[in-house]
């Protein structure tokens, strides 16, 4: 039924969205996080990556996570000499999370995860009212 | 005579039958909004679906042992052209559209519930049974 369908696509929506939440609060959660060891490298900056999947149990296409990757690049470093991951020049590297980046994110997972809602809330307000129709 | 076959009804049934179909579209559209390289894609307009131009190619089965042709009435969705809206990733959904649209859908897909009813009434007075 196309309504059922339209409901499990929004939810699909919702669960991909709720996922990117949740790197992202992976990511936030460990801006701090710094390597134990002299040298090492600290905690690598999460992203998450979308595709639009063929559902064939639904026979619509779904949206689903595809891949949760790693964001390349250079570590930021902070010169404090007695921090235990400190190299021998005195630097140590910190995460490549940038909390304004990440705060934008969360900002548009949170707006995408609520029109996903409403189309949850339209779809099943129609359903009823087709229900209510054969009485 | 059935009521349901001709007339307003059936106009109303074939309506309701295409919203709910937008509806999925349009659903679809939304839960990709954050998809890279999607573009967004909706339903044939109802006046088009409804002057009949839309019908789909069927096979033919000219001979006992031919299987009839399994393809799904669905090709009446229509891909958007490319918007000057574009994400850097390459996605196209504008949510504040669609947003519009399913709330476009949803009132026509009341219309056409209250269309049917009404005339079910009618039909319900015709044949006495209407107390409510």
């Amino acid at each position: 039924m196309e309504l059922d369908r339209a409901m499990r696509i929004a939810a699909a929506g919702m669960d991909t969205q709720s996922s990117r939440l949740r790197v992202v609060a992976e990511n936030l959660a460990n801006r701090d996080t710094t390597s134990e060891v002299a040298g090492g490298d600290p905690f690598r900056r999460k992203t998450v990556t979308f595709a639009n999947r063929f559902d064939r149990a639904l026979g619509a296409n779904t949206v689903r996570v595809s891949r949760v990757g790693t964001t390349k690049g250079d570590f930021p470093m902070r010169h404090d000499p007695n921090h235990p991951a400190a190299n021998a020049q005195g630097y140590v590297k910190t995460p490549n999370v940038n909390s304004t980046i990440e705060t934008m994110d969360m900002r548009e997972a949170q707006r995408s995860y609520s029109a996903n809602l409403s189309v949850l809330e339209v779809s099943r307000g129609m359903l009823t009212r087709t229900i209510e129709a054969m009485r | 005579m059935d009521p349901t076959k001709t007339g307003p009804i059936a106009l109303a049934e074939q309506r309701l039958r295409w919203t709910e179909a937008r509806q999925r579209v349009l659903a679809q559209n939304i839960s990709n909004a954050d998809t890279p390289n999607y573009r967004p894609s909706d339903m044939q307009p109802f006046a088009k679906v409804l002057s009949g131009k839309l019908t789909e190619k069927q096979m033919v089965a000219t001979n006992a042992n031919h299987l009839q042709g399994t393809r799904q009435q669905d090709g009446r969705t229509l891909k958007e052209r490319i918007s000057a809206s574009r994400d850097p990733s390459g996605n196209a959904v504008s949510l504040e559209r669609e947003a519009l649209r399913v709330a476009d859908t949803d009132s026509a897909h009341a219309t056409a519930l209250s269309v049917r009813r009404r005339y079910m009434s009618m039909f319900m007075t015709a044949l006495g049974r209407n107390q409510s």
